[in-house]
């Protein structure tokens, strides 16, 4: 019995769990940022005895010809990562065709092949259509469909704060769904904003994903983490996993066999019936998947406190992870992931430095755009971390 | 309590040096569980957002002073579980003051009979009975630790966990048929 209490505490959860943590978040780090600490001489009086104690005998040790050599081991270890390329200063062009859709603090942007960009007006997130002829955005209770030059189609209001809208993958915006969450509502509406309706009632909060392949069936999660594939015309359960992780992001395969489920300790890897194939736990920190076009295989963000380092890692989701390859590598946080329509390139968000990555996954390239904070219209002066661009698709079709 | 891993040692010392990402480590492995044990001691959704964050924002605070060889998390949810208590008795009395019969129901979705048969009976408990269940069963803290934690003997803790379960067990059976 206290076993079985356990599982159900622990399956219990507050509402707006992973909105709670971020605005928590924010106001922490508000703190922390005005915080006095104690003066670093206070706090280290006792190590600071020691440390001298230890340099005089380091300093001795320096002046024979392998201390020497050691100094020019620890200059070698804290130059500059050589692999990392030296950024332009400006995205003057993408490297491969297809637009982008960033959605920055100052509102969705599209960037063009040439690099021209245009805002499409103060909205909080845009998700492409699945052939970039329209964008689905969304501002407080509003949600709204865009032509590409933000003129506005359609928009309906819901009580609640609107999010995770995401355009179904048919050819044709008049018989496409958006599939949105109202709070923590599920609901459907045509594209053509037309028949508007509930969808299921309480949902968990990660933007629900449409399944390539097969008309008008979505994935999402339920509040208790289980994955959730359901037919939006029938509205009946395709089939139900077992719950797990609350999942913060949903990605299915190109071909539609494969969904992977990443939560902020887990990664789930299920096939097209449903069916677990495989998982990890995942370290504390930022993370993101998007997979390679056309194949099973997908990149993972894995971020390692202990180092502070974001590793790009490549697996299979197949029966097994298969032995993870790893990419690319740098300190700091990766933040976005978005993948080009050619699958050659792929975006890498480097929020600490500012920067966006351009890894051709073909062979070692790597070219990087530094001031991305700027260019989409954030504020210098504000905290990187805040400013910086929350996702990229890249589209045609939109990835991720 | 064990002592705090290699990693969390790390975090707390960079935190202390000024690393915000040391920072946002240690508010990550911490706030979940922080937040959702306030949220089933009090059951309230906005004043558990509000006890995680004046917790953290005390750790914040008292980061310098704070001895890094210890383990943070029973030290935040320390704060965390006696805010809650205060809080949800404080509620109650307002209640009682007001003669207000409100329901204190969660909102458990879908989580199934038995789940929703323990957050119904979870509503029910006085919130120090309510508190040590979410200690023992929750964070899994042991009876002496949940002793030391709020400060109390031990025995005291043994009867409010048996009251407790006692009292869930019968909600649950009675949900159940």
């Amino acid at each position: 019995m206290s076993d079985d209490i356990k599982r159900s505490l622990q399956r219990i959860q507050a509402p707006d769990e992973i909105e709670a943590q971020r605005r928590g978040w924010v106001l922490v780090r508000e703190s922390f940022a005005d915080r006095e600490p104690l003066s670093w001489q206070r706090r280290n009086r006792r190590p600071l005895l020691v440390a001298a104690l230890a340099l005089l005998v380091l300093l001795a040790a320096f002046l024979s010809p392998p201390g020497r050599a050691l100094v020019g081991s620890v200059r070698d270890a804290v130059t500059p990562d050589k692999s990392t390329p030296k950024p332009k200063p400006a995205l003057v062009a993408l490297p491969a065709g297809g637009s982008l859709l960033v959605n920055s603090g100052k509102g969705p942007w599209i960037v063009h092949p040439d690099g021209s960009m245009r805002l499409l007006g103060p909205w909080w997130e845009g998700a492409w259509s699945l052939n970039a002829e329209h964008v689905a955005v969304t501002r407080a209770h509003r949600l709204a469909a865009l032509t590409p030059d933000g003129t506005i189609k359609w928009a309906l209001s819901r009580p609640k704060l609107l999010h995770g809208a995401r355009w179904s993958l048919e050819p044709a915006s008049e018989c496409c769904r958006i599939s949105y969450l109202n709070g923590r509502q599920l609901r459907v509406v045509a594209g053509d904003g037309t028949g508007d309706a509930p969808l299921r009632d309480v949902v968990g909060p990660v933007a629900p994903a449409w399944e390539p392949s097969v008309t008008r069936r979505l994935a999402f999660s339920t509040i208790d983490g289980r994955i959730e594939l359901v037919d939006v015309d029938t509205t009946r359960t395709v089939w139900l996993t077992a719950p797990g992780d609350p999942p913060t992001q949903l990605v299915w395969s190109d071909d539609g066999q494969r969904l992977l489920a990443l939560g902020e300790r887990s990664l789930r890897v299920f096939d097209a019936n449903g069916n677990k194939l495989w998982a990890i736990g995942m370290p504390v920190g930022p993370s993101g998947a998007v997979f390679v076009r056309k194949s099973h295989r997908f990149i993972l963000i894995r971020y390692s406190p202990a180092t502070q380092r974001s590793d790009l890692v490549l697996f299979q989701a197949e029966d097994t992870p298969g032995e993870p390859r790893f990419l690319y590598s740098a300190t700091g946080d990766f933040g976005t992931l978005a993948i080009s329509q050619n699958g050659q390139w792929l975006l890498v968000g480097w929020v600490n430095a500012d920067q966006w990555l351009f890894l051709r996954l073909t062979s070692a390239k790597v070219e990087s755009v530094s001031n991305i904070v700027e260019q989409f219209g954030g504020s210098p002066s504000a905290p990187v971390e805040r400013a910086f661009p929350k996702s990229v698709s890249w589209c045609c079709p939109a990835s991720p | 309590m064990v002592g705090p891993g290699r990693q969390e040692r790390s975090w707390i010392r960079g935190a202390r040096a000024g690393s915000v990402s040391d920072l946002e480590a240690l508010f990550r492995e911490h706030w979940p569980r922080a937040h959702r044990a306030a949220y089933l001691v009090v059951q309230d959704a906005a004043a558990a957002e509000d006890i995680a964050q004046e917790a953290f924002l005390a750790a914040v605070r008292n980061l310098d002073r704070f001895d890094r060889r210890r383990p943070f998390g029973p030290w935040l949810h320390r704060i965390v579980v006696n805010r809650a208590i205060d809080w949800a008795r404080a509620r109650s009395l307002r209640r009682e003051l007001a003669e207000i019969p409100g329901s204190e129901d969660f909102d458990t979705g879908d989580l199934g009979t038995f789940s929703e048969g323990v957050a119904a009976g979870l509503a029910s408990l006085p919130p120090d009975q309510r508190a040590v269940i979410v200690l023992r069963y929750l964070l899994e803290y042991t009876p002496g630790e949940i002793a030391e934690l709020l400060e109390l003997p031990r025995g005291t803790v043994n009867s409010r966990l048996r009251r407790g379960l006692d009292r869930l067990e019968a909600i649950v059976d009675r949900e159940q048929r």
